[in-house]
Formats: structure tokens, sequence, C-alpha cells
């Protein structure tokens, strides 16, 4: 039962990582500015994430080596969309270069770490309690700094759209830190708050990149009456 | 010393080219100043913008439907990246 509605939330947290890889990927494909490409990068190994927690939970999730594995895309993850908020605020001469030295380093101990990950299951299927614990600390301190960041660029706009981003990215971080908890202590209530909070903010990305691509239209029309 | 892209110059050329519009004559000098180039840069972008099909000829540099959608689309990945706390600029 509790398994079927795991699955459910992972699934359709996969969805939404996978739409919003298509909202996030715009900045970049219009811009061509690499530091953008965490965005896409980000979310796209959030939806990687989450289909290998629904595998994992399918083929029962201790028993097997994904358990391991997708930890791994989840902090990739964060730690794309920290390099792109960092980024972000520099855009310099030096900058594209800074970019595409942190991300192909980025890139290459992701391989790394999967490659000996499934080259040795054995250290993989035990290490898991004890990785999740500092993988997900690794997590938080990625999304503390995306916080942050966002609340301050809310602060310096305080536009009432702004909002929603930071709010969302706290979300995460506190579903980081229930998991925390539920390694420790494993209490069922922290897991599926931490289950609930990442769904939640994951609808609220949803949210906010619809509402950028699908109603300014309104905003930029009634700029161009004013214009004519 | 911060860089724009292209994509960016180009977006706040055509804003800058729509919202003179309305004016009997657009004054090049006054663009010049609104989005921050050397003149002859101003025009190198001009005759770039026109080569795409944005603006419909380098004297009158009225925007041409293309133009217009893609200042639809500059705005929209603005509040987009204002949104998610991004510095674009």
């Amino acid at each position: 039962m509790y398994e079927d509605i795991r699955i459910a939330i992972e699934v359709a947290s996969a969805i939404i990582c996978f739409i919003l890889l298509w909202f996030m990927a715009k900045p970049y494909s219009l811009t061509r500015e690499g530091r953008y490409l965490g965005l896409p990068l980000g979310f796209g190994f959030l939806g990687i994430s989450s289909v290998i927690c629904a595998i994992a939970t399918i083929t029962g999730f201790f028993a097997s080596q994904l358990a391991w594995l997708q930890l791994l895309p989840r902090t990739f993850a964060f730690l794309f969309l920290a390099v792109t908020y960092y980024f972000s605020k520099k855009p310099s001469r030096k900058s594209p270069l800074m970019w595409g030295l942190s991300i192909s380093l980025l890139i290459f101990v992701l391989v790394t770490l999967v490659i000996a990950g499934i080259l040795n299951p054995q250290f993989a299927a035990e290490g898991y309690l004890a990785s999740s614990v500092y993988f997900r600390f690794c997590n938080l301190i990625c999304l503390f700094y995306i916080s942050i960041h966002t609340l301050n660029s809310h602060i310096k706009t305080l536009d009432s759209s702004t909002i929603v981003i930071p709010f969302a990215f706290i979300l995460q971080g506190i579903s980081q830190y229930s998991i925390i908890i539920f390694s420790v202590d494993r209490s069922l209530f922290a897991f599926w708050s931490a289950m609930v909070l990442r769904f939640a903010s994951l609808a609220a990305f949803l949210y906010v990149s619809y509402k950028a691509f699908y109603t300014i239209d309104k905003r930029v029309v009634r700029n161009e009456d004013d214009a004519s | 010393m911060p860089r724009r892209d292209k994509f960016k110059i180009y977006g706040d050329l055509l804003s800058a080219l729509y919202y003179q519009s309305s004016a009997e004559k657009i004054v090049l000098t006054q663009i010049q100043v609104k989005i921050n180039v050397p003149f002859d840069r101003l025009k190198t972008y001009i005759t770039e913008i026109k080569e795409l099909g944005l603006i419909e000829d380098e004297n009158s540099l009225k925007l041409t439907e293309k133009g217009i959608q893609y200042l639809r689309m500059y705005k929209k990945i603005l509040d987009f990246m204002k949104r998610m706390g991004l510095e674009y600029r």
C-alpha cells in the first residue's frame, strides 16, 4: 500500500521534473549562455533520480543498488542549480571559462561515482544509509545557498511574483532535512513529510514556469497598447 | 565589465525601437543611450537585426511580425528569470 503511494509520488515527480526540464531549457536555448545550462541539467537529474527511486521501490528499495545510485543524480541536480545561481550574478568575460571548468568537473565526478557504484555494488548496498546522510547534507548546503540567493533577489525586487521560488527551494530543503531525520530515527512521519514537501516544491516550480510563459502575453500586449 | 549576450542586446534594442515607434522620428542617439552601446556598434546591431528580418528596414526601424514575436519571447524570458531569482543582464 505505502509502496504504491511512493511509486505514484515518484512517477508524478518525474513527470513534473521532465516538464520543468522543457521550461528550464528555454533560457539556455535562446541566450546560448552556458551559465543557464545548469537549470535544465538540474531538473533533468531530479527527474532521473525520481525515476530511479520508482524503479528501486518496485524492485525492493534496500535490496537494490539503485537505492544508492538515486542519491547521485539528486545531489548533482542541486549542485548544478547552485552553480547556475552562483554564476548568474557574474556575467564577466571570464565566467564562461569558469562555468565550463565547473560543469566539466561536476560531470567528471558524477560519472566516476556512478561507475564506482556499478562496478562495486557491494559497497553501494552497504554504504547506502551512511552515504544518504552525507549526500542529503550536501543537498542541504546547496539548497541553503540557493534559498538565500533567491530570497535576496526577492528582497531587491519586492515583487510578489518572486516569492514562490525561494519558498519552493526552502520546501526542498525541509524535505532533505526530513529525510536525514528519517535516516537517523526511521520516523515514518519524517519520510512522508519529505515526500509531500518535495512534491509541493515541484508543483510550485511548475506554477511559476507556467505563469511566466503562458500569462505574460497579456502583459506584453498591454505594454504594446501603451506604446501605440 | 558585465557582458551581454546577443539575445539580450537584440531584445533591449527591439524594446527601445518598439517604444519609440509612436514618436515622429526615431532618434538613434536616444536608442544608443537607452541600450548603452557605442554608436558604431548600434549601427552594426541594426544591420544584424535587419538581416534577421526583425525590422522592416534600416530607415523606418519598424518591427516586423517576427520582431514582435522575438520581443514577446524576450519579455517572457526576462519575466521567467526574474521569477526564478536569476540575474539576467
